[in-house]
């Protein structure tokens, strides 16, 4: 295959089936065939998703990944009963008790990859809406009324989209077709082909990317209308021109992952391609400063942003911070500084470069800042002229419903692009030439194992299966935009508070 | 006498008895603000209200308008109504009316049963608040009154809180104090909706504040005309509440001062915690509050000198605490260790105007944080008129003197001496206070002291007196004319330079006056003559020349009277039919901008009139002016307005920026092959993330100075204040001339200065007012130099090799080499030909020429294991690849 000429076009959002670039995917069960078989091909025929398939009337080996489990496999009309050898064993993938974690369970790991293949829900028991925290998000559920209330509602003409500019008629006036964007990785953490996928992935769907503080590549000019480029503490790669290019800017004041640090890159990452676009030493750890030196208090941040907005007359400014129990304040400042965007990052995100101590400690949980931003912007009068963005742990369509539905207008997602590229989050990021899925790295070697269209299909994927969530859940809801949502905490339970609440499965629900 | 703390302990007893109910878990602090502009000045000859109007109006940008107040120390006996001996002795109580029925109650409970009231009234107002502009709340009506504590009430009061033998006024003024309190917590703070609350109670001083900016309160309540010999203002920048009360701004009072902060503490609960141990309890619920108990505090009642509460306020750390005196360090230990419960953390900077009654003295008082992280800077002017001024930017200071000096000559537009301080530093002398004392010719006089008590002090020079006509001088066209002339015909800017330098120290104010001002006449009337004049005026603003027993200030406020004079005849770029080398742009003509036309080069912007910032900003106009065309910009008589040079966009060679005035803050940040002249003192955030070009900055810079730089040349003639070159990455190149006060070059990784990588000379001098070189004994004051660094070099001119390894957090010492003083030479060259600093001078040690070794040192980047590789399996294999790679 060849891909010359095509890198920087933006590809059509439409789904194509792209499946795992490891041979065999890993999935939650395992299909084995054994010697017995005599290719009678059975197995093919009697099963409904085409676990089974067979070329030149030989079996070929079972995408055991696609396979709707033990129960289904004993039925009488499926794979085990017909096998006239009793050559075919189903069993749970043992793998899965390796996979995974808490927050990203081996489930939401695989079922991102099924809608990343895909496009599609898993039609299996795979769990694709939560994770296992016992906390956050996952303590959450929507509650469906009975009946659609409104049936007539055309799930196609359901809107999804967003406005980013709600202030300021002089500059540009930005709707974005999803309820959400990528998030700022900055090139040195990732490799250049994992920006690139994501920055080609949400500008197929109208959307943006952010850098991250890592600077400008060359090889992002082409898609600069679909760029949010970051101002960070360290200041890494950003130059007017940087500023310029793009419709948005984004400033970092801290990471929901690691507030009170700044970002850090180790040596082994800053090789000498990221040291050029940093401007750096190759090989010397590079730390941004927790603060911006220039910034020290509210008066001196509308500075910061005024700077911005002279160097780029037409551009949006975000601002991104942490949760701190006073976020609220932070927040309207930003809004009386001049942001347009108010981009609040809780603590369940970061990958796993960011040390635990920062991510596991500090900074309020988002779903308990997303409701105390909303209502204290509303109580000041002014939510309507300003853009709420939530992150930091938003891992599926069914966190970015109940992100809104606390009363942010939309997300950022990071973690969860990089597991529709197969990350399995183990963990290994800040080590650089530790990634096994040639995502978090700039090794040349590593780099390789992926490709850009591949990498930029797969996340397409993923949001389309979002996309179509998010109308399934506003129908079922009876709500006809998403931005009707914002702030709709009726449509939540809260387990600790809730009894009863019913199954929130859009796949069963109402049928 | 002297009162030394020792009422404190049962002052204390009785206050923890009587106004107890400590509540430890509730220190909530309602009014949030970040950030704030702050003002303010001392005069040796009172000044009226309006001449702090216009500083209030140049710092609205760093308020909201949602908060303003003034304070005025020092006050007018006869305009107040009452009797000099009345204004000394009486407590001036300003109770702010929020309902003005609530006054009737608060005096009969709180004010007639205590106090013989001498004077009293309710402060005159204009009519309607909702005639000025951006007024959009009432201010509270205002009562005053002249109150003395009735004797036997006062007798009681002693006698009631165990204050027996304490002299009458001591305990007059906690009664006072107290009093206050209880009228703030009965009608204003226990209460949803206030009622009234004290704005200050002190003797011969005042606040006022309101919802709204400062300015408005000198206009609403009249005080244009209103004179005090210290005045203090603040724009407030409150975040949180859609419904503001003046009792949340600024100032704060204690019991005779007046504060002003801009800041935020991270430690405000411990903070209100020690407070409430000691029996007081907030009741505005914001730092700036417990600032100024804090020091009320350890002022009135500890009775700690001055030095000792500044040390308890902003503790001296790390070299700064070793370089002090062993009797010191026994001290401030002390000190440290006793309030390290209170002692405010975080960035935070303090103005206080206070009267001490005690020593007949005014003071006008800045601190700032040990790590110095608010914008601040203090001046001195010393003529016939002496003021001493702080404020959160310089252009405040410039616009506050330019005030004064528009309707009275003693007062010059330039101030003789403007400097950055650092709270816990003991070399510069960290905290700066003016105080005015009787003359003993019924007047004041004023002198700036640091700290330690050590007195700052200008070189005494005549003043100017621009009241005075000028004459003809005699000889003037034998001698000097025809220098003049030939100069003008050659267009040789330098001739007319040095004949300013040779002769003005021969001449008098006059003839300096009259030939300048002919010189600029000859611009004015013949076109051609104009580059000449420019270019020989810039180069008398920026060098600096003998000038016999005159004073610098002087000539650069002719300069400048002059040269916007010659500026402001240039023709408008209105006017199509005069078209020439240069156009002119002011804020109103800016809608008729256009591409340069036939022959201009020039674009002249007086940017009196332009915004600060914003989309009608002169930064942003001279961005757009450069895609039309246009590639040289002198901007002009500028006051404080930000971002100069930005905006202009990738690949600006050719670009040729003059800025002459007050420029504001990050100017030349994000320059890319531009040339950029500042001539003057330069502000905050200055070249951040510059590029390429070169920057020359004629005077000091502020804080964080090439923040995040990756590359350019800059020449600094000064100082830069605090973290210049922070987090510099690629190439910067940079001679600061002066020295830097803190965390140079931290976290610096500009690769090998050898490599193509970035460096920073330093070559620690300082210039007199004849421009003559004295070399610092100490080239960097500073505890932090080179901190955390993984790349670049720093060379500093330290032939006494003062500079001690405990300095460097990171970096270490190296010799220079041969190809090190090959770098740096071209540089210190160039250096030479922007501030005729001589190489030769630079080498030259007690006389004596000397090596280049012998004088520079180098500081280098050490590869810390931290800061590289984490060690592990994996990064075994991969680093020993790596090694040899770069094999």
């Amino acid at each position: 295959m060849s891909y010359k000429n095509v890198w920087s076009e933006v590809p059509p959002a439409v789904v194509v089936d792209t499946p795992s670039r490891f041979g065999r995917a890993l999935g939650k069960y395992t299909v084995s065939i054994s010697d017995a078989c005599n290719d009678c091909l059975k197995c093919v025929v009697v099963c409904p998703v085409h676990v089974f398939a067979a070329t030149g009337g030989k079996l070929t080996p079972p995408r055991d990944h696609l396979c709707l489990g033990i129960e289904c496999s004993k039925k009488s009309n499926r794979c085990v009963r017909n096998c006239p050898e009793q050559a075919i064993r189903v069993a749970e993938n043992p793998s899965c008790k390796a996979l995974g974690d808490r927050r990203w369970t081996s489930d939401l790991l695989m079922s991102t990859w099924h809608m990343a293949e895909t496009g599609k829900l898993p039609e299996n028991d795979l769990e694709y809406r939560i994770g296992d925290t016992n906390g956050g998000f996952d303590k959450l559920r929507l509650l469906f009324p009975k009946r659609p209330p409104r049936p007539s509602l055309e799930k196609d003409e359901i809107d999804t989209s967003i406005r980013l500019n709600k202030r300021d008629a002089g500059r540009h006036q930005i709707d974005i077709p999803i309820p959400v964007y990528g998030g700022g990785m900055s090139f040195g953490s990732i490799s250049q082909i994992t920006m690139l996928s994501r920055i080609k992935a949400f500008a197929a769907w109208g959307s943006f990317t952010c850098t991250g503080e890592g600077g400008y590549p060359e090889a992002l000019f082409p898609f600069d209308d679909y760029i949010i480029t970051q101002v960070a503490t360290g200041l890494f790669g950003v130059r007017e021109e940087t500023i310029q290019r793009v419709k948005i800017i984004e400033f970092k004041y801290a990471q929901g992952a690691k507030p009170g640090l700044g970002g850090h890159l180790l040596g082994p990452k800053v090789t000498p391609a990221v040291a050029r676009i940093r401007e750096t030493v190759p090989g010397s750890s590079l730390f941004s400063p927790f603060p911006f030196h220039s910034v020290y208090s509210v008066e001196d941040h509308k500075k910061h942003v005024d700077w911005i907005k002279a160097i780029n007359p037409r551009g949006l400014v975000s601002v991104k911070v942490s949760t701190p129990t006073d976020v609220d304040m932070v927040a309207v400042g930003s809004y009386y500084a001049g942001a347009h965007i108010i981009h609040i990052d809780g603590s369940y995100g970061g990958t796993g470069a960011a040390p635990d101590v920062a991510k596991k400690n500090i900074a309020m949980p988002l779903e308990y800042a997303i409701p105390k931003v909303h209502n204290f912007l509303v109580a000041e009068g002014v939510r309507n002229h300003i853009t709420l963005i939530a992150s930091g742990g938003v891992r599926t369509a069914y966190d970015v419903i109940k992100a809104i539905a606390l009363g942010a207008d939309g997300v950022v997602t990071g973690t969860s692009d990089l597991v529709a590229l197969e990350c399995i989050r183990c963990h290994n990021c800040e080590s650089g030439r530790g990634c096994a899925r040639g995502i978090a790295t700039t090794d040349l070697e590593l780099v390789g194992l992926m490709d850009l269209k591949w990498g930029s299909q797969r996340i397409i994927n993923m949001l389309s299966c979002w996309r179509d969530q998010l109308r399934e859940i506003l129908y079922l809801l009876g709500i006809k935009s998403i931005r009707e949502l914002v702030g709709r905490t009726d449509v939540l339970a809260h387990l600790d508070y809730c009894s009863d609440v019913p199954d929130d499965d859009i796949r069963t629900v109402g049928k | 006498m002297t009162y030394r703390g020792a009422y404190a302990e049962r002052i204390l007893a009785s206050r923890v008895e009587r106004m107890g109910g400590t509540e430890f878990s509730s220190n909530i602090k309602r009014e949030d603000e970040g950030g704030c502009g702050v003002t303010g000045f001392a005069s040796s000859i009172p000044v009226a209200g309006r001449h702090i109007f216009e500083p209030s109006v140049r710092m609205h940008n760093r308020g909201n308008g949602k908060g303003g107040g003034i304070a005025a120390v020092g006050l007018n006996a006869e305009l107040l109504g009452v009797t000099q001996e009345t204004l000394d002795s009486h407590y001036l109580l300003n109770l702010a009316l929020l309902n003005p029925r609530s006054l009737e109650t608060v005096k009969q409970d709180l004010v007639m049963p205590f106090f013989d009231v001498a004077k009293e009234e309710i402060l005159d107002h204009i009519p309607d608040y909702r005639d000025l502009e951006g007024l959009e709340v009432k201010p509270p009506d205002i009562w005053r009154a002249f109150i003395r504590v009735k004797p036997q009430v006062l007798t009681r009061f002693k006698e009631d809180n165990g204050l027996q033998g304490m002299p009458d006024r001591w305990a007059e003024d906690e009664f006072v104090s107290r009093n206050s309190t209880m009228l703030n917590k009965r009608f204003y703070s226990s209460l949803g909706e206030k009622q009234a609350f004290v704005m200050s109670h002190g003797r011969n001083m005042m606040i006022l504040k309101i919802v709204g900016y400062a300015e408005n309160v000198v206009r609403y309540y009249k005080l244009e005309e209103f004179t005090a010999h210290v005045w203090v203002a603040h724009q407030r920048y409150p975040t949180r509440g859609r419904v503001w009360h003046p009792g949340g701004a600024h100032p704060f009072v204690g019991l005779n001062e007046a504060l002003v902060h801009n800041g935020d503490f991270a430690n405000y609960s411990a903070t209100c915690d020690y407070l409430k141990q000691r029996g007081l309890h907030p009741q505005f619920m914001t730092d700036t509050e417990v600032s100024v108990l804090l020091f009320d505090l350890w002022n009135r009642v500890y009775g700690y000198p001055l030095e000792v509460i500044i040390e308890a306020l902003a503790p001296t750390g790390e070299l700064d605490f070793d370089l002090l005196p062993s009797d010191k360090q026994e001290l401030y230990d002390i000190v440290q260790s006793t309030h390290i419960h209170a002692s405010p953390d975080g960035p935070w900077f303090f103005i206080i105007a206070r009267n001490i009654p005690e020593q007949n003295t005014y003071q006008l008082l800045g601190i700032t944080d040990t790590s110095m992280l608010r914008p601040q800077v203090f001046s001195l002017y010393d003529g016939e008129a002496q003021v001493g001024l702080i404020c959160s930017e310089k252009q405040a200071i410039d616009a506050t003197l330019r005030s004064l000096a528009a309707e009275d000559p003693r007062f010059g537009t330039v101030a003789d001496k403007y400097w950055n301080a650092r709270g816990g530093s003991s070399s510069d002398g960290g905290a700066f206070m003016f105080n005015l004392t009787p003359d003993g010719d019924g007047g004041r006089s004023l002198a700036c002291y640091d700290k330690f008590g050590r007195e700052v002090v200008v070189e005494p020079r005549q003043p100017l007196d621009v009241s005075i006509q000028v004459k003809r001088p005699d000889g003037y066209k034998q001698t000097i004319e025809p220098i003049v002339v030939k100069a003008l015909n050659d267009k040789d800017p330098k001739a007319l330079f040095d004949l300013v330098k040779e002769q003005a120290a021969e001449w008098d104010y006059n003839t300096l006056r009259f030939v300048l001002g002919a010189v600029a006449a000859k611009a004015r009337s013949d076109r051609q003559y104009l580059d000449t004049v420019i270019g020989g005026f810039t180069l008398l603003l920026d060098r600096r020349i003998p000038l016999g027993g005159k004073k610098r200030s002087a000539l650069l406020q002719i300069l400048a009277d002059e040269l916007n004079g010659v500026l402001r005849s240039i023709p408008s770029i209105t006017e199509a039919i005069d078209i020439a080398h240069y156009s002119r742009v002011s804020s109103e003509t800016r809608k008729n901008l256009r591409p340069p036309i036939a022959i201009e080069t020039t674009l002249v912007i007086d940017a009196a009139d332009f915004d600060p910032e914003g989309d009608e900003c002169d930064a942003v106009m001279m961005s757009d002016a450069f895609r039309l065309g246009w590639k040289k910009f002198l901007v002009f008589d500028l006051r404080g307005q930000r971002f100069e040079g930005c905006g202009f966009g990738a690949f600006t060679d050719g670009v040729r920026i003059d800025l002459y005035g007050s420029s504001g803050d990050y100017t030349a940040s994000g320059i890319d092959g531009m040339d950029l002249h500042i001539h003057g003192n330069a502000q905050d955030q200055i070249g951040q993330i510059m590029k390429r070009g070169t920057l020359v900055i004629h005077g000091d810079v502020g804080q964080c100075f090439m923040y995040g730089a990756k590359g350019g040349s800059t020449f600094v003639l000064g100082n830069a204040a605090g973290r210049p070159l922070i987090n510099a990455a690629g190439r910067p190149r940079v001679v600061i001339n002066g020295t830097a006060l803190d965390f140079l070059a931290e976290s610096f990784m500009a690769g090998d200065p050898l490599n193509g990588g970035g460096f920073v000379v330093l070559n620690a001098l300082t210039m007199n007012e004849d421009g003559a070189i004295e070399f610092l004994e100490r080239p960097y004051p500073g505890s932090n130099l080179f901190s955390l660094a993984s790349g670049g070099a720093l060379y500093v001119r330290d032939p006494g090799r003062a500079l001690v390894e405990e300095q460097l957090n990171g970096g270490r010492f190296a010799d220079l080499s041969v190809e090190d003083w090959d770098l740096i030479h071209p540089y210190l060259l160039e250096n030479e030909r922007h501030f005729g600093i001589k190489v030769e001078d630079l080498l030259t040690v007690n006389g004596e020429r000397r090596t280049p070794q012998d004088v520079y040192r180098k500081v280098e980047a050490v590869a810390l294991t931290v800061l590289t590789l984490i060690p592990d399996t994996d990064d075994a294999v991969w680093s020993s690849a790596d090694a040899a790679q770069a094999g």
